[in-house]
């Protein structure tokens, strides 16, 4: 069908439309609230599926002009996990970003295939946390790299960690970024339709009414079913005794990948960091009550903890400290995510974007008010601190957008 | 309140031709705000409108009168009170709105007549009685009321009752409150004239005329989670002959029918109504124009029929796969989706009605245009409600919308549309061809010419 309005505006018009039903006489239509986020949510999809197409191309093209480079702003780890078995050098290369120079050159979209990469962490930590995935996503899709001919099968299985690894290595470099299905025109990734909008209901993904998604995408059951095989017997534990599992920390905090570069030796591991802060401001984190990510393993927090500022100071000089989780896990001090982040996530955006995020400040300060004031509601979503960043809003749009009109 | 009534000859009329002849009469009734909900009672003689600022105003046809042999099938105001007035909910900071969102009549058992009005959370059972007559000649006050002075009176007297002009008086017999959470969008009384549900959002209730104080759940659809809601209700009936039969319709195009026999929460439907969604058409807007606005049973009680934004579909209750007829309202919408949800016109709730012998539906649309089907011939007509295109006794044109290409003369094109005047609410006498059409504050009936 034809629109005339983008995805983006569309967003920005719904999450109006949303806003205003507040004020609205006779209360909230809890009808045509629910309309609205069907609206948000088929937004929302190609939005996202048009943003990684667009930074997977460019990535296309930055991986063409670069030859890999080492990591050499990530911290030598490889040994110093206890428990690590010489398995490890069965894994292919796997690294975080592009190489040093190649992100110099191309910081902003890096950084935003990062971020984009994050708020896909996150539909797929939902879908992940509800079938108690226990080994990280790192340990899997380091374990798939490994077997580059069933690569696509396994690959598939974790969309989210493969979308972590630019195709730097030549086996692997288009092939995270595959859709499920081979075709001609591929998506980035494949999409986490209703399973992910519905977050405790990802098995019966036709029970939300889905559109299907941009033609090509993988069916949601396909997303929801890594859990089902996760990767070789072998890596889970080594992984899970390293770092703690997503599923160890909730589902705020839970979005943490972890590779393993074996040129390197260095493993890297990737919090996503804003999320990370905003479940600290709510009082039942259980990582923030760790002083270390896991046991036994304090060197390997410490080097973590180091290897992150300095990755950052390396990286594009746009990024914010206090994004991507400077502090250590444990009592950091709530930094409130920028709101211009969002402008860098969308450089070329039109006026209609930074309303978006108004919006969201606006809404996401008054929506736990909202759901306080009806004694009818159920749970009430966990409150943030500070301002939410529209990206964020864009991210958990989905459970979002359904407590928003829950009432 | 209610306005004057202003009548030109025009006839609403079919015959063999090849074209429909239509002609109508019609009756323009000014509303001093907009109407919201209109339906005529069991017979047909009374008409009633509610409004959005909680007034109702009922009609009342025209009696045959020799005297005045044009005025059959003339309505005029018989009755105007104030139904509901705004509340404010103190505990959840809500003010409740005073818009009548829909009247349901009960059939007549003596010279009283009742309805069911309702609004977003309460709904009320009115009694409107006339008065004709007057009690005079009372012993202890005057003929104006004044008390007289006990040491005056002599004599005593048997007051007469004596005719006065007629009064129509109309009084609240019973309110039923505080039992929706969620705003009420349906009220239908059952066949057997003592019990009546009511629907909101999430929830519907059965309740007995007589009881305010106590109703029973029926369906509860809210989930464990809201986060989890996917759809909601809008609209529900009760069968109009089993009187344990209803149906009610959701936000995803489907429609299920319980039996409150099989159990007391109606949680698991008997029958589920759905139309697989064609994935050809899929859209950002998909799930907006497959919600069902309004659902209601043929006369016969053996079809129902569904409007959802762009058509309407009549179901055979025997049939759950697909509708057996869907007819397309305003199809030339379909690639305006956008721009009608900027302005929020895909959120109007277009509501259907059947004629008496089900052989024709009524729906209204956009432009001040309304929607007839006739099912026995497949002919459709679009007609327009307004002072401008209702020449007295002349016949009324159908209107054509141009989707493209070259506009004819007398077709409108789509862009030329005025998405403010919208026909939502339309109704059919149960017996007679005379149809009701509110359009926006004015209320137009149109009536069959009789020979």
């Amino acid at each position: 069908m034809e629109c005339a309005l983008d995805a983006q505006s569309l967003i920005s018009i719904s999450l109006r439309k949303i806003h205003s039903s507040r004020t609205q006489r006779g209360g909230i239509k809890l009808h045509k609230n629910l309309l609205v986020s069907y609206v948000l949510r088929n937004a929302r999809q190609l939005y996202l599926s048009e943003r990684y197409a667009e930074l997977y191309r460019r990535q296309q093209q930055q991986q063409q002009q670069q030859p890999p480079h080492h990591q050499h702003q990530h911290q030598h780890l490889a040994y110093a996990a206890p428990g690590m078995p010489a398995s490890a050098a069965d894994f292919g290369p796997l690294q975080l970003g592009g190489g040093g120079d190649a992100e110099a050159r191309e910081p902003a979209a890096r950084h935003q295939l990062h971020q984009l990469h994050q708020l896909h962490q996150l539909h797929l930590q939902q879908q992940l946390h509800q079938h108690q995935h226990p080994a990280p996503r790192g340990c899997a899709a380091a374990a798939a790299a490994g077997a580059p001919a069933g690569g696509a099968g396994a690959l598939s299985e974790l969309p989210g960690c493969a979308a972590l690894q630019p195709p730097h290595g030549a086996p692997h470099r288009g092939q995270p970024l595959e859709p499920l299905q081979p075709g001609p025109a591929p998506l980035p990734l494949p999409l986490p339709p209703p399973a992910a909008l519905c977050p405790r209901d990802p098995r019966a993904p036709t029970a939300c009414s889905a559109p299907s998604a941009p033609p090509g995408a993988a069916p949601p059951a396909a997303a929801a079913s890594p859990p089902a095989s996760p990767a070789p017997a072998s890596s889970p534990g080594f992984y899970r005794g390293a770092y703690p599992a997503p599923s160890d920390f909730g589902l705020h905090c839970s979005s943490q990948t972890t590779v393993l570069d074996l040129d390197t030796h260095v493993v890297t591991t990737v919090e996503n960091g804003y999320l990370h802060q905003d479940c600290c401001a709510s009082a039942h984190c259980p990582c923030c009550g760790q002083g270390a990510p896991g046991p036994g393993l304090s060197s390997a927090a410490g080097c973590k903890r180091k290897y992150y500022p300095g990755q950052e100071e390396e990286e594009d000089d746009e990024e914010d400290a206090g994004e991507l989780g400077a502090e250590p896990p444990g009592g950091a001090p709530f930094a409130p995510c920028k709101r211009a982040r969002f402008e860098d996530f969308c450089p070329d955006s039109s006026p209609d974007a930074s309303n978006i995020s108004n919006l969201i400040s606006i809404f996401g300060s008054g929506f736990s008010g909202l759901v306080s004031r009806q004694p009818d509601s159920s749970e009430q979503p966990p409150p943030l601190n500070g301002q939410l960043c529209a990206k964020q809003a864009l991210a958990s749009l989905g459970a979002w957008t359904r407590a928003i009109v829950a009432f | 309140a209610g306005g004057g009534c202003c009548c030109c000859g025009l006839f609403w009329y079919r015959d063999s031709s090849p074209k429909p002849h239509l002609v109508n009469r019609f009756c323009i009734l000014l509303a001093a705000d907009v109407i919201s909900t209109v339906e005529f009672n069991y017979s047909g003689d009374l008409l009633a409108t509610g409004d959005k600022g909680g007034r109702v105003v009922i009609f009342q046809r025209e009696q045959e009168n020799k005297s005045r042999p044009h005025s059959r099938g003339e309505y005029n105001v018989y009755s105007t009170f104030q139904s509901h007035e705004p509340e404010f909910d103190y505990l959840k900071s809500l003010e409740i709105e005073e818009k009548i969102n829909k009247i349901r009549w009960l059939p007549q058992q003596n010279a009283a007549h009742f309805l069911l009005s309702t609004n977003d959370k309460t709904i009320k059972l009115w009694k409107i009685s006339e008065r004709d007559k007057r009690a005079e000649g009372y012993n202890l006050k005057d003929e104006d009321g004044r008390l007289r002075d006990p040491f005056r009176i002599t004599a005593l007297r048997v007051p007469i009752l004596k005719p006065m002009d007629l009064m129509v008086e109309a009084s609240p017999r019973r309110i039923f409150a505080n039992a929706h959470t969620y705003h009420i969008n349906s009220i239908s009384v059952n066949s057997d004239h003592e019990t009546y549900l009511s629907a909101d959002d999430l929830r519907i209730n059965l309740w007995h005329l007589e009881i305010t104080d106590r109703s029973f759940n029926i369906v509860d659809i809210k989930p464990a989670n809201m986060e989890e809601l996917t759809e909601v209700i809008t609209a529900a009936e009760f069968h109009p002959h089993q009187c344990n039969v209803f149906v009610y319709s959701s936000s995803k195009g489907t429609i299920r029918l319980c039996d409150m026999r099989s159990s007391a929460l109606c949680d698991r439907h008997s029958k589920f109504f759905e139309e697989p969604e064609d994935p050809s058409s899929r859209s950002f807007f998909s799930e907006i124009i497959s919600s069902i606005s309004d659902v209601k049973f043929s006369h016969s009680g053996r079809y129902m029929m569904t409007r959802d934004y762009l058509s309407v579909k009549v179901w055979d209750l025997n049939m759950e796969s697909r509708p057996v007829e869907t007819h397309q309202v305003h199809e030339y919408l379909r690639s305006k989706l956008c721009s009608l949800y900027e302005n929020d016109c895909i959120f109007d709730k277009f509501e259907c009605c059947w004629n008496g012998s089900d052989s024709a539906i009524m729906t209204g649309s956009y432009n001040n245009f309304f929607r007839m089907f006739d099912r026995d011939t497949r002919r459709d007509v679009t007609l327009e409600a307004s002072r401008e295109s209702s020449k007295p006794r002349a016949s009324l044109k159908p209107r054509k919308v141009c989707t493209g290409g070259k506009r004819k003369k007398d077709e409108i094109s789509v862009d030329s549309l005025d998405f403010n005047k919208k026909i939502l609410h339309t109704a059919w006498h149960p017996a007679d061809n005379v149809i009701a059409v509110a359009a926006t504050n004015n209320l137009y009936i149109f009536q069959d010419k009789i020979n």
